[in-house]
């Protein structure tokens, strides 16, 4: 890992943020991983592997990181990313490009938290080229803060070449929300498979809209996307999920399960087909409501008061 | 154990269950045998206090000798009493282990879970599998099955417990009753199957929203061929071929 100078206090502090977030902070020390470390709008540290280039610039208060992986190259561990912002008020802009080359592996696993914020702005725009053959996954863990507001504004455009697959969940169930926009937009080539999960859990006022678009131009292409929220109190959600059949013999599957614990709640779900090719083939699942009475007595007659059930079940929603 | 006075309940003016009364002993295992449409499950859910059935009824409950009538489901739960029901509800992404011990309140390490798994006739590779939809029906009847002899309640409600399991032998479900038995539970085994009813101890005919017949299993398994093969008064009984049992 290499440390930028005049870092290691604020390295210890979101070290902390980290582990709070579930990253393992020795996962970022070792020196045979790729890990990024960046703090507010700045790069805190990095490592990288041969094959793996990062490039970093900050330019206009926003930090530009460049990830290139280079064909053939496979990595058994984890790529850390680490993103935190510790202040209080402030803005954290972040633009992202990955690139992934043809038969790769790669596994990121991203920790994002902002432990004191009171009001922040973590604005992120990442664009992801995957070549052939290739396997990406994406973990992105978000921990936010219970009392402050965290203003998340993220948007994913990922490409997936030929044969190659991509699996991107994000989760955000651990702490409040905040406002919360997020836009993933995945394109789907000839043989490449995806899978995108979005889980979220929010209360008081929180705000949340997701939209997910899967486009299947590619012959053979199949995709996934499955959206989970659960929501309390006066929290408003809505979730638009997308799926275009473009490509021959395409399959496409679009999920969104809302349950509503409480009763001022405002959610929605909205599901869009659209098929440009008699052979592709889409289908989709949506529910909102209470949770299910037979679940929930299933457990109360095991013993289980009515909390308890609705947090087991919320719990297996969210393993 | 369970006695039950004057338990009616019926819904839009429908009467499903009429003016029963009974005792189940403590120790033993009871089957309630009658046609699609009499009531059995009914019967279950007022017993076990689910929403819309408890309060909803006239007549009162006592379990061990306390007035369970205004109890909710957790509360009798908690009193040991439980219910297997029909068809088991299924859970996105809660794993097997996490339902066998509610979520680890119960406690019990795996190479214990495994073993109970054994009973019904499942393997270690369950524990970690999802109680969703890639179960089949029959595999979550037996986890329900598995979950009811963890508990070890005083009282056990099984609603047609060979439901969905077609490769389950009787004799793997008579192992079961045994085991609650062993552990102390009064079972109460609910079906329209005599060859499950002839596990249970005592026999209960149940027509018409009452019981109208009690004793052994085969003396009643055969009043059931008798009078329930052309019978087309389900919730409707008629009047002479009721006996009133009252215990």
């Amino acid at each position: 890992m290499e440390l930028q100078r005049d870092h290691s206090k604020e390295f210890e502090a979101i070290s902390k943020a980290y582990e709070k977030a579930g990253g393992d902070i020795s996962g970022l020390l070792s020196k045979d991983i790729v890990s990024v470390i960046v703090s507010g709008n700045q790069i805190i540290g990095r490592n990288t592997v041969d094959g793996v280039e990062i490039s970093a610039d900050i330019k206009d208060n926003k930090v530009k990181l460049n990830f290139v992986m280079k064909d053939g190259v496979k990595l058994n561990k984890p790529i850390h990313m680490c993103v935190g912002y510790l202040k209080d008020f402030g803005e954290q802009l972040l633009d992202m490009n990955f690139e992934i080359g043809d038969n790769c592996n790669a596994n990121f696993v991203s920790h994002c938290s902002f432990p004191a914020a009171k009001d922040i702005l973590h604005k992120m725009d990442a664009v992801l080229k995957i070549g052939k053959n290739s396997k990406v996954t994406y973990k992105d863990e978000h921990y936010h803060n219970e009392e402050g507001l965290v203003n998340l504004d993220a948007s994913y455009f990922t490409t997936i070449g030929e044969n190659s697959s991509f699996d991107n969940r994000f989760n955000l169930t651990k702490t409040r929300v905040g406002n919360l926009k997020i836009l993933m937009d995945v394109e789907i080539l000839k043989d490449a498979k995806c899978y995108i999960e979005s889980k979220v859990k929010e209360k008081k006022d929180d705000k949340v809209e997701i939209k997910e678009i899967m486009r299947l131009t590619g012959e053979n292409s199949s995709g996934i996307a499955k959206t989970y929220v659960i929501a309390q109190d006066n929290s408003y959600g809505k979730v638009i999920n997308e799926a275009y059949g473009i490509g021959n013999n395409a399959s496409g599957h679009i999920e969104c399960d809302e349950i509503i614990v409480g009763d001022g709640v405002d959610l929605s779900t909205i599901p869009l087909l659209n098929v440009k090719n008699a052979s592709a083939e889409l289908t989709h699942e949506a529910s909102v409501g209470r949770i299910n009475s037979d679940q929930l007595e299933t457990l109360m007659s095991k013993g289980l008061d009515q909390e308890d059930a609705t947090e087991l079940i919320i719990k297996g929603m969210f393993s | 154990m369970l006695e039950l006075k004057n338990i009616s309940y019926e819904v839009d003016k429908k009467v499903i269950l009429r003016n029963i009364s009974f005792v189940f002993e403590k120790g033993l295992t009871y089957s309630i045998l009658g046609n699609n449409g009499v009531g059995k499950s009914t019967f279950g859910k007022v017993i076990m206090g689910n929403t819309g059935y408890y309060k909803n009824h006239t007549g009162k409950i006592f379990f061990e000798n306390v007035d369970i009538t205004e109890k909710t489901i957790t509360e009798r739960a908690k009193l040991g009493i439980t219910t297997a029901i029909q068809e088991p509800a299924r859970f996105k992404g809660l794993s097997v282990k996490d339902y066998l011990t509610l979520g680890l309140k119960i406690k019990h390490s795996d190479e214990e879970l495994v073993k109970f798994l054994e009973i019904v006739g499942l393997n270690i590779s369950y524990l970690y599998r999802k109680v969703d939809k890639t179960l089949s029906g029959g595999e979550r009847k037996r986890i329900e099955l598995c979950s009811t002899i963890i508990l070890k309640p005083k009282l056990i409600v099984l609603d047609e417990p060979d439901s969905g399991i077609d490769m389950m032998s009787n004799s793997m479900l008579k192992n079961i009753i045994d085991i609650l038995k062993e552990n102390g539970s009064t079972v109460i085994t609910i079906t329209h199957r005599e060859e499950i009813s002839v596990l249970a101890d005592e026999s209960l005919l149940l027509c018409g929203g009452t019981f109208t017949h009690s004793g052994k299993p085969w003396e009643i398994n055969s009043v059931y061929k008798k009078i329930c093969d052309d019978c087309n008064h389900i919730n409707n009984p008629i009047k002479d071929k009721l006996s009133g049992v009252n215990k």
